[in-house]
């Protein structure tokens, strides 16, 4: 594709935004800031971003209000938030009400252009399966069967329980995607099944990473997003 | 007006009663009979008749009833009073005789009369020690209800201050951190730059390390300010310890990409409260630490384990090894010694992890290890302790 994507900044911190602008055009992409949500949600409805990145802390308009406009459309866009640190629920509801991704702010530049680049694929992907679900996935050297059941790494079958393939199942589903945990208790345990706590969830996860032979400092599948979730790399 | 009664009642009662009870029933029984006499004695005097006489002594007798305890007292007195009538205030006087009709009749009714007003004073005194009592309760709720009040203020008075120091310190963070990432991100834009001289790459290589320092140094005191004097409580919650540290390891090596560390992990699943954020910056600093003042680029080792009731976490390098002083403060518990070129730098982030842990009630320790180089560990209770 010749035409440059588009990337639409709602930030009101102008420095901040200067600098994810450059980034972003230094990087081949069309960068649009708005610095108000009203500013905002009037240039994405006239130039149709692909992606856009979205401060929750606003100050005119709860992001998290922005973000549930953007979800209400029909054609689907990917949303990445910017948030503090120290707001944690913010985050897990952002994700929650469908934000692809998050950065934390202080994020570095190729923090987020990696994430951005993992979301704009993801959506890529979206369009081209028109929501037909493929039954096989792959992330490198490990290979998802959904309609045999079976994963593969390196070639060699690996036996997982079926709620660890459950768990696997879901995270390639939406690979390049943050699930929160609550999203993954809810969908493999029912809407009851997690209730108070995610332990379950987390020993799963520990011995998924086992069997994988992963190393948390060095993942090569699944990322662990701390106190919010997990995510399968998509590259 | 009953209250006005009831308080002067309760004192003279207080005052009366500080006297044993036989002698002085008895002294306001004699008391009030020798009055009833004496006024009797005048009024016979002028009126000549005996009715008055009979009527001084009822209200003898009713006082007499009001001021002892007891029926006893009351109806001794009434016999005396009518006896005493008999014989000196009515003909023949200063002689006993029952030669006038209906003498037995007056007898009866006055011993009647003060058995009736004994039972009522005894009920109008057992309402008053009764509204006495009420009065001394309520008094004592009163000021149990004051000592609550001002507990109550006191809760609210330090929640506001928390809840102040919150938004303080969210400002202040936000205040900080902002320009931060303006700051390190605008130069990595600028070090991606193609139009960027070979000289001025360097300065901003410069700009952009004392940038992402100053970073790790206000989340430092962000975190120490949170944690020091056990106002603010901890965030805690359970958390997997392998995913805090391998988030802490990315963390590092983002920034420290030449330095080559190990983590080393525990088949055992470490699940555990704790404030993972906090945990983590620990993490980040004994790491930061061993790299920057270890001079080993090589061999630092992260290693997580269990050791009895402890989830235990161990960085690990083969450097030049701690100082005697270092060693010792940390033993102490006291902060890092912060002068000498040696330990710069080093004694901020290490203060930060002592009180990050003591605050989670865990146990910090720095020592030499046996073939070279530094070992920090610290342990973390891997049971919540019941309060």
């Amino acid at each position: 594709m010749s035409e440059k994507q588009t990337i639409l900044i709602i930030e009101d911190e102008r420095a901040i935004s200067n600098f994810i602008s450059r980034a972003l055009t230094a990087n081949d992409y069309r960068a649009i800031p708005a610095y108000t949500g009203k500013e905002g949600l009037s240039l994405f409805f006239s130039h149709g971003p692909d992606l856009v990145l979205l401060d929750l802390g606003l100050p005119d308009m709860d992001g998290l209000e922005i973000l549930s406009q953007l979800r209400g459309l029909p054609r689907e866009v990917p949303v990445i938030i910017i948030s503090a640190r120290d707001r944690e629920a913010e985050k897990v509801r952002a994700l929650d009400m469908g934000a692809d991704d998050y950065v934390v702010k202080p994020f570095g530049v190729s923090e987020l252009l990696a994430r951005i680049r993992s979301a704009l694929r993801r959506a890529d992907r979206m369009k081209l399966s028109q929501g037909i679900q493929r039954s096989v996935y792959q992330i490198k050297d490990l290979t998802i069967d959904l309609a045999r059941h079976q994963v593969l790494l390196g070639g060699e079958e690996i036996h997982f329980t079926q709620n660890e393939f459950k768990i696997i199942e879901l995270l390639a589903i939406h690979a390049g995607k943050v699930l929160t945990y609550d999203f993954i208790l809810e969908h493999i345990w029912g809407p009851y099944g997690g209730t108070g706590s995610n332990q379950i969830l987390r020993v799963n996860m520990a011995n998924i990473r086992r069997k994988l032979k992963e190393n948390p400092s060095e993942p090569r599948y699944i990322h662990t997003e701390l106190g919010i979730g997990y995510r399968m790399l998509d590259d | 007006m009953t209250q006005r009664f009831q308080e002067f009642y309760h004192w003279l009662d207080v005052q009366a009663h500080r006297i044993p009870a036989i002698p002085r029933n008895l002294g306001v029984t004699a008391l009030f009979l020798c009055a009833a006499y004496w006024a009797s004695s005048i009024l016979i005097g002028h009126t000549g008749g005996e009715n008055n006489s009979a009527l001084v002594f009822v209200l003898a007798v009713v006082f007499i009833s009001l001021l002892t305890s007891g029926y006893f007292y009351g109806i001794a007195a009434s016999i005396i009073g009518t006896l005493w009538i008999n014989i000196y205030f009515m003909e023949p006087y200063a002689a006993f005789s029952l030669s006038r009709p209906g003498y037995p009749v007056a007898l009866l009714s006055m011993v009647a009369i003060s058995c009736v007003v004994c039972a009522l004073t005894a009920r109008v005194k057992k309402q008053a020690t009764e509204a006495v009592r009420r009065e001394k309760k309520a008094k004592a709720l009163y000021e149990q209800n004051e000592k609550l009040n001002a507990e109550k203020a006191a809760i609210q008075l330090q929640s506001e201050r928390i809840s102040i120091r919150e938004s303080i310190l969210r400002a202040v963070s936000h205040d900080l951190r902002t320009p931060l990432t303006a700051i390190s991100g605008a130069v990595s834009v600028l070090l991606s730059s193609p139009e960027v001289s070979e000289k001025n790459l360097a300065m901003l290589a410069d700009i952009k390390q004392d940038a992402d320092g100053l970073i790790v140094m206000v989340e430092n005191l962000l975190s120490v300010t949170r944690v020091q004097d056990g106002t603010m409580p901890l965030k805690k919650r359970e958390e997997m310890l392998e995913e805090v540290a391998g988030d802490a390891l990315l963390t590092t090596r983002r920034r420290f990409p030449d330095y080559h560390i190990e983590l080393d992990l525990s088949e055992d699943i470490l699940y555990l409260p704790m404030d993972p954020l906090l945990v983590k910056q620990v993490i980040v600093n004994l790491l930061e630490n061993a790299i920057r003042h270890s001079g080993d680029r090589e061999h630092i080792v992260l290693r997580l384990y269990r050791q009895e009731d402890w989830a235990v976490v161990e960085v690990r390098d083969r450097g030049r090894g701690l100082s005697p002083e270092v060693c010792q403060s940390i033993e102490a518990g006291r902060p890092m010694p912060l002068s000498g070129d040696a330990t710069r730098g080093m004694g901020i982030g290490l203060s930060v992890c002592q009180s990050i842990i003591k605050a989670h009630g865990g146990f910090f320790t720095a020592e030499n290890h046996r073939e070279g180089g530094a070992v920090f560990r610290f342990g973390l209770p891997t049971e919540e302790e019941k309060l």
